[in-house]
């Protein structure tokens, strides 16, 4: 089975996708599986990688939350590849999808699935699954715990259900899910890290407050 | 003032209302740079991208308007890329703290202006359940952006727009 990986966060490293990623890969990398990794930072996919992408089995994108929506250039990217797969019908390829948002709640990536599923049908693609996953920027935090234990308990059970439907090449609903982490205590400790970044940058705590 | 965003390519009578006292037209001139999640308009330069390009003020422009016109083709039931990037660079018009709204996490205003937000979609094929998409990003977007009223509509060509507009 070939199964493509693509990061669609314009973060070149250290972004949330890549650990969800990292973590289904070990997940779906029995050694029998032709897994390829991807990383769309800009709007410019090659033909190349589309003429890739056509051959695989599954497809699993993993970005963060815009506006509500999917990033800019990564919908470049989509809209490119809606054209170069519509042009071959020859194909059988299941879509999964995790977008993770910086909000607590992971229902609010609701929308972004919803595009991915649009997508999806205009490509000639088949939806297998979306997940949202909530308080995203605490990934890079958690990448020590041990699997399926702590605040990553609801996250690591909704990448392994994920990666089960990816292995049968199933669908099943999309699951949004928050972290095992209260969501003041998220609160308290995202603000606490913008105030320490406005310090390392040389301003005031109050600069936050900025009017323009 | 009055701020349109719109990815039109011939857009003679945009230009026009660009002309127009307190009238602001964001447009495509293919020079726009992607957001990079750098968080950078909120923790380095606040309420300003830093990415210098023309599109590096969008936070202050949304300070001043008090009527967001946006005109966009849609895509799977969103923007497309263009106007969505424009917004995508536009989060420096919001401040990076939170807020719990209808149970909700989101990000707590900047700027004390009232925005009345109206959305038109335009395209051939657009299907019901992208309209239904839509309808519900706009209303998420109105709701993040802290607009006091929203109203979404969709056209298949662009003469339609104009009808509405006009």
């Amino acid at each position: 089975m070939k199964i493509a990986l693509i990061n669609g966060s314009p973060r070149i490293k250290e972004s949330a996708s890549s650990y969800i990623l990292k973590d289904l890969k070990s997940l779906i990398d029995d050694g029998q599986n032709i897994i390829s990794e991807y990383h769309f930072s800009n709007p410019q996919v090659g033909e190349k990688y589309m003429n890739e992408l056509i051959q695989c089995d599954a497809i699993v994108f993993a970005f963060p939350l815009y506006v509500d929506g999917i990033p800019s250039h990564l919908l470049n990217n989509l809209i490119k590849l809606e054209m170069f797969f519509s042009l071959n019908k020859e194909k059988d390829i299941m879509v999964y999808s995790i977008v993770n948002c910086g909000f607590y709640e992971g229902h609010q990536a609701k929308i972004a699935i919803e595009m991915m599923e649009n997508w999806c049908k205009k490509s000639g693609l088949k939806w297998g699954q979306g997940l949202g996953i909530g308080a995203g920027a605490m990934m890079p935090f958690l990448r020590n715990i041990p699997a399926g234990s702590g605040p990553k308990k609801n996250i690591d059970y909704a990448v392994n259900q994920l990666a089960c439907n990816i292995l049968k090449s199933s669908s099943s609903e999309n699951i949004f899910i928050s972290p095992n982490f209260p969501g003041f205590l998220y609160r308290i400790t995202a603000e606490m890290s913008f105030r320490r970044n406005i310090k390392e940058n040389g301003l005031k705590v109050r600069d936050i407050y900025t009017r323009i | 003032m009055k701020l349109i965003i719109h990815d039109l390519e011939n857009d003679c009578f945009l230009s026009k209302a660009n002309l127009l006292e307190d009238t602001m037209v964001i447009s495509d001139d293919g020079s726009i740079h992607h957001c990079i999640g750098c968080f950078g308009c909120w923790v380095k330069t606040p309420g300003a991208c830093v990415i210098r390009d023309k599109y590096g003020d969008m936070g202050e422009y949304l300070s001043k308007c008090n009527e967001l016109i946006i005109i966009s083709k849609c895509c799977y039931g969103g923007f497309s890329p263009f106007v969505k990037n424009v917004l995508d660079r536009s989060i420096s018009y919001i401040l990076p703290y939170f807020v719990i709204k209808n149970g909700e996490m989101h990000h707590k205003r900047r700027y004390k202006n009232k925005i009345n937000l109206r959305v038109f979609f335009y395209g051939e094929n657009i299907t019901d359940r992208e309209k239904q998409t839509a309808e519900k990003l706009v209303k998420a977007n109105s709701f993040n952006f802290h607009c006091e009223a929203y109203s979404v509509s969709f056209a298949d060509n662009i003469m339609e727009i104009k009808e509405k507009l006009i």
